[in-house]
């Protein structure tokens, strides 16, 4: 484990230099603490113990992009972080988000490494700086997951594909797979909208994070629709999955609305429904957030979630720096 | 290992850098190819005033510029990514692009210029006001073709009394209008300290 932490913090304190023209580096540091009301106690969590998002963490995010004499050939990105949570399995727990390298080939992009399977809002939406998640924090898919993928932009919009492990943030080879694959019309930062349709396919083991919890795999499935719009001050996003997971079939859906308030958007206010069907556990949970840039370098956020299920009251406030170096 | 973790936190926040946002092309192969046609690659490099300059440029280009930097996106370590546009192994241009503060929230207007420093093509990414049809128009980007930042040189963002060179405004862009111009005026100063005047040398 000394050995892991000594090889992330030299990577993390690299002379800046070494990245100037081809790359950029950023650290990442955050502090996370809340109430809750099912644990009667302060928690260090913005989810749950087993989740990686979010928790006290420093970090780095890498992006370094490789060339040749008559262009770019392709792209590193390495993004990971030392979490820190008193009630987590493992108190200190190293996180490896990003990493991957995508190559420019003439058909598409191609990616291989650990990023973003081609499914659902997580597919396109960055949330690993926020407390507000999309679906996979709440058990349904993977925000990242080990393996390969594909994209290209069109005219109309996007098309994704993806071969992975179907383990999220672990690395696994026990017969385990995933095939996702989405296409949208509409590319949200270009046309202020993208509207999905995608699947997923495969037999994946019951995981937490880190932690394999039933190391069986089972059969997977997911269809469903997403959805994004900005408008105005104004963000809508949604997301609806059906499918089969460890032996039982789920529904869950996600409803977003934000406003961006203040001089250039400093600060959002977001309120958001997700419903979680599994068989058998149906159950809600109502958050509303509230984002401010305080500074440049410096993101205050505070989310409140009510989960029906477990009748948690969670109050939880974050401090998040990102700092170019 | 809790103390590491402590020192590492403090030793983050207490770091003087501040955070910025830079302004990459949403899909650089097919928009590349879109505003160079002709174009058989691009190399990706990042600039930032801090790492071109420091202070001394910050302060030169807001005098060229006639205003302040000022908000989440005008820092002096904000990435700029810039892209060299190849023909074979020659370099034939240049795109770059810019964050703006809009009427509602960040505006992304990129240029792409021949190595003369002439706007090819204008091109806005991102942008959520209601104006969005109309200031990414072809008409209105059309207006900014073959100019260069000599034609800006009169106009101020400062005092946005009028627009350079009779430009006209979309009828419903409102203040997203003087925030596109304020854009471009900054975008081709940067281009100007990041690689014309260095050529020069």
């Amino acid at each position: 484990m000394q050995a892991r932490y000594s090889l992330l913090f030299s990577l993390l304190l690299l002379p800046p230099a070494a990245y100037a023209g081809d790359g950029l580096l950023f650290l990442e540091a955050q502090g996370v603490a809340g109430y809750s009301s099912m644990e009667k106690a302060v928690v260090h969590h913005s989810m749950t113990a087993a989740e990686p998002m979010q928790k006290s963490s420093v970090g780095f995010d890498l992006l370094r992009k490789f060339s040749g004499a008559s262009g770019d050939t392709g792209t590193l990105a390495v993004q990971a972080r030392l979490a820190w949570d008193p009630d987590a399995p493992n108190r200190l727990e190293p996180q490896l988000y990003n990493a991957y390298f995508r190559a420019k080939t003439p058909a598409a992009y191609v990616w291989a490494g650990h990023s973003r399977p081609a499914a659902g809002l997580e597919s396109y939406f960055d949330t690993h700086g926020a407390l507000l998640q999309a679906l996979p924090m709440y058990g349904y898919g993977f925000d990242r997951d080990w393996g390969f993928g594909a994209s290209r932009d069109f005219d109309w919009g996007d098309a994704a594909l993806s071969l992975t492990s179907g383990t999220g943030m672990r690395a696994r080879g026990a017969g385990n797979y995933l095939v996702s694959a989405r296409a949208a019309r509409g590319v949200l930062n270009r046309d202020n909208y993208s509207a999905g349709i995608y699947g997923s396919l495969g037999k994946i083991p019951e995981i937490e994070g880190y932690k394999v919890t039933d190391g069986a795999e089972m059969p997977y499935t997911a269809a469903g629709l997403d959805g994004a719009l900005l408008w105005d001050r104004w963000e809508l996003r949604g997301d609806l999955r059906a499918g089969e997971k460890a032996g039982m079939h789920y529904l869950a859906g996600l409803g977003r609305l934000g406003v961006n308030l203040l001089e250039e958007n400093r600060l959002k206010l977001e309120a958001q429904a997700v419903y979680s069907g599994m068989e058998g556990m149906e159950g809600w949970a109502l958050a509303c957030g509230v984002s401010l840039a305080v500074t440049p370098a410096l993101s205050w956020r505070t989310l409140f979630e009510y989960e029906d299920a477990m009748s948690d009251k969670r109050l939880v406030t974050q401090l998040y720096y990102y700092l170019p170096i | 290992m809790k103390k590491l973790f402590l020192s590492l936190a403090l030793l983050l926040t207490a770091s003087a850098a501040r955070a910025a946002v830079g302004c990459d092309l949403n899909d650089p192969d097919r928009d590349v190819a879109r505003l160079f046609p002709g174009s058989t690659g691009y190399k990706t490099r990042y600039v930032s005033i801090k790492g071109s300059g420091g202070q001394p440029l910050l302060e030169r280009v807001e005098l060229r510029l006639g205003d302040k930097f000022k908000g989440l996106y005008e820092t002096m370590d904000v990435p700029y990514t810039l892209y060299d546009i190849y023909r074979d192994k020659e370099i034939i241009g240049y795109i770059h692009g810019v964050n703006q503060k809009g009427e509602y929230g960040g505006i992304q207007v990129f240029l792409a210029l021949d190595t003369e420093g002439v706007i090819r093509s204008f091109y806005i990414q991102k942008l959520t006001s209601r104006a969005a049809k109309d200031l990414r128009s072809k008409r209105f980007g059309a207006q900014f073709e073959r100019l260069a930042l000599k034609d800006f040189e009169s106009y101020s963002p400062g005092k946005p009394v009028a627009a350079p060179l009779k430009i006209e405004a979309p009828a419903k862009a409102g203040k997203d209008f003087q925030a596109v111009l304020r854009a471009v005026k900054k975008n081709l100063i940067l281009l100007d300290e990041f690689v014309f005047s260095k050529k020069e040398k």
